[in-house]
């Protein structure tokens, strides 16, 4: 039998692969702090739904940006790409925080 | 001070173990600190690490054939429009000596060993009590007196030491928090990493793509690759697996308004993508911010009274279109801080001045000579026509000048010339073609 093409997997699946940093804590202390106000009021592009590379932006369906923290793989790319001032960052808490905890990298 | 170190390296990816490897030969009194579980935990490369200074870290690393995953043979650059793709090629037997002169990696594997072998070095040294490697610890804060950077805080403790190697990775929040990074870099000077690490049977891989004992192949790609994002596609063997991603510039994914994974899986649908990964498994996807090599995007100045900025964080990183040079980027501005430090510790002079000696090691080293020289060629790759009109017009070509299908058969130059018809104007590939022979 010839080999198969590889499934197209779905930014959830693809996250469903990565280990992240403790993974059972509920209460984890956020490692970026998104001002969605300002993503909602004056920023035009909103690019940060389109290019986190984890989805941990989103928008509803009144075109609202929502932000959470827990998928997040720590790849900078919102620190680069927001030019709104919106988006803080800081390094996750080794104990307290989440982030990502590569197999392979 | 009784307990102060001589020097703190903030970071445990490539550069900050390269620093420590030294510091550890020269009987140097040190820290490092690393954030994640293990070093390497929270590091992400396409990767290739090229040149040799890793032989000169570890001298013979490949008689025991650890930390890496294949050295390069074989190296492919690939041009691709949506159905097809015309590579130049190019395999020696050169490639086989020692020490290789590239080898492919997985970052958690490769720094976590490379660690190891600091630490072996830490032991042999005359600090071997004093010298400690210490993961799972968030630097906080940088500690500065009177404008000099004196140690770090992690938490409720401080280090102090007499100098500071500030080896955090592009993500340099430390390196702006004193200053020499502004607080907004432009997206123009940085990319988007997205990969996916894909297991193969191993005797199945090295018969795919011809490999033998430890040899391995690169495969860069351009064109069709990227959705008409600028950027480029990357395909590297590891040992059992299959290293496969996209490099797209951040402001051009922004305005074209897509979707890293999306791209992503375009290209693993093209044909000879498809080809090259059919039964193989995604066991990782990992993304991360990457610097594009434009010199523009180093901080201000990479050292200070006190401190010194190597690797990524100062955005030491080529992309020439021959090959992503950042891994050994890295390390050599590892060991060149390093030696600052050291001949700092000998006279006993951690000021600015005498750092100022570390930009200048880095300036006459090949690190900050090829990324002045190159710069046009960084440039001239994120033009418009490098990922769309130039790949596909050499497709173009290709299929006309590989297709035998008995009629009477043009000559070349006349195939080109519909195929540069098609695809672009003669002005504008003369005008390119100029800036190419001088950029690279």
């Amino acid at each position: 039998m010839s080999d198969q093409a590889p499934k197209r997997l779905s930014v959830s699946e693809r996250l469903g692969l990565v280990n992240y940093r403790n993974q059972g804590r509920t209460d984890a202390r956020a490692h970026i702090e998104v001002d969605t106000s300002i993503c909602n009021s004056t920023c035009s592009h909103k690019c940060t739904t389109r290019i986190c590379p984890a989805k941990c932006y989103t928008l509803d369906e009144h075109d609202q940006v929502h932000f959470q923290f827990e998928d997040c793989i720590e790849c900078g790319t919102c620190l680069y790409a927001c030019d709104q001032g919106a988006v803080t960052w800081k390094y996750p808490h080794p104990e307290e925080g989440r982030g990502i905890n590569w197999t392979l990298g | 001070m009784e307990d102060k170190f001589d020097c703190i390296i903030v970071g445990g990816g490539i550069a900050g173990l390269s620093a420590a490897m030294m510091l550890a030969r020269g009987n140097a009194r040190f820290l490092l600190i690393e954030r994640g579980e293990f070093c390497g935990a929270k590091n992400v490369s396409g990767g290739v690490l090229w040149g040799s200074d890793l032989a000169r870290l570890v001298p013979n690393y490949w008689e025991e054939g650890l930390g890496f995953e294949r050295f390069v043979n074989h190296r492919r650059l690939t041009f691709m429009d949506e159905q097809s793709a015309f590579s130049v090629d190019f395999k020696s037997r050169h490639f086989e000596e020692t020490p290789y002169a590239g080898v492919t990696v997985l970052r958690s594997v490769f720094d976590a060993w490379l660690a190891d072998r600091v630490q072996e070095a830490i032991d042999a040294s005359d600090q071997a009590e004093e010298s400690f490697m210490a993961t799972d610890i968030l630097v906080e804060e940088i500690l500065q007196e009177d404008g000099r950077v004196v140690g770090i805080r992690a938490g409720e403790e401080s280090f102090h030491s007499d100098c500071v190697i500030i080896a955090e990775g592009v993500n340099n929040l430390l390196t702006r928090q004193i200053g020499l990074e502004k607080d907004y870099v432009p997206d123009t000077y940085v990319a988007v990493g997205v990969k996916e690490v894909l297991k193969l049977d191993e005797r199945k891989l090295m018969d795919r793509f011809q490999l033998s004992g430890r040899s391995g192949l690169t495969n860069e790609f351009v064109g069709m690759c990227s959705d008409g994002v600028e950027g480029g596609g990357f395909l590297y063997t590891n040992r059992d697996s299959i290293s496969l991603g996209l490099v797209l510039g951040m402001r051009d994914l922004r305005d074209k308004k897509k979707t890293p994974y999306d791209v992503l899986n375009g290209f693993k649908e093209h044909p000879a993508i498809a080809d090259m990964i059919a039964g193989a498994e995604t066991v990782e996807y990992s993304a991360h911010v990457v610097s594009t090599g434009d010199i523009r995007g180093i901080p201000s100045e990479i050292y200070t009274d006190g401190a010194m900025i190597v690797g990524e964080a100062a955005h030491l990183l080529l992309n020439a279109g021959k090959a992503i040079q950042g891994m050994d980027y890295a390390m050599r501005s590892g060991i060149l801080a390093a030696e600052t430090a050291l001949a700092a510790k000998e006279k006993q002079d951690y000021s600015s001045s005498m750092l100022s000696n570390y930009r200048t090691a880095l300036e006459n080293s090949y690190v900050l000579k090829d990324m002045r020289s190159f710069q046009d060629a960084v440039h001239l790759l994120h033009q418009e026509q490098m990922f769309g009109a130039i790949p596909n017009l050499i497709c173009d070509f290709g299929r006309q000048f590989f297709t035998i299908d008995s009629e009477p058969t043009p000559k070349a130059s006349s195939m080109m010339r519909a195929s540069i018809k098609r695809h672009a104007s003669y002005w504008e590939l003369v005008k390119l073609g100029l800036k190419g022979a001088r950029a690279i």
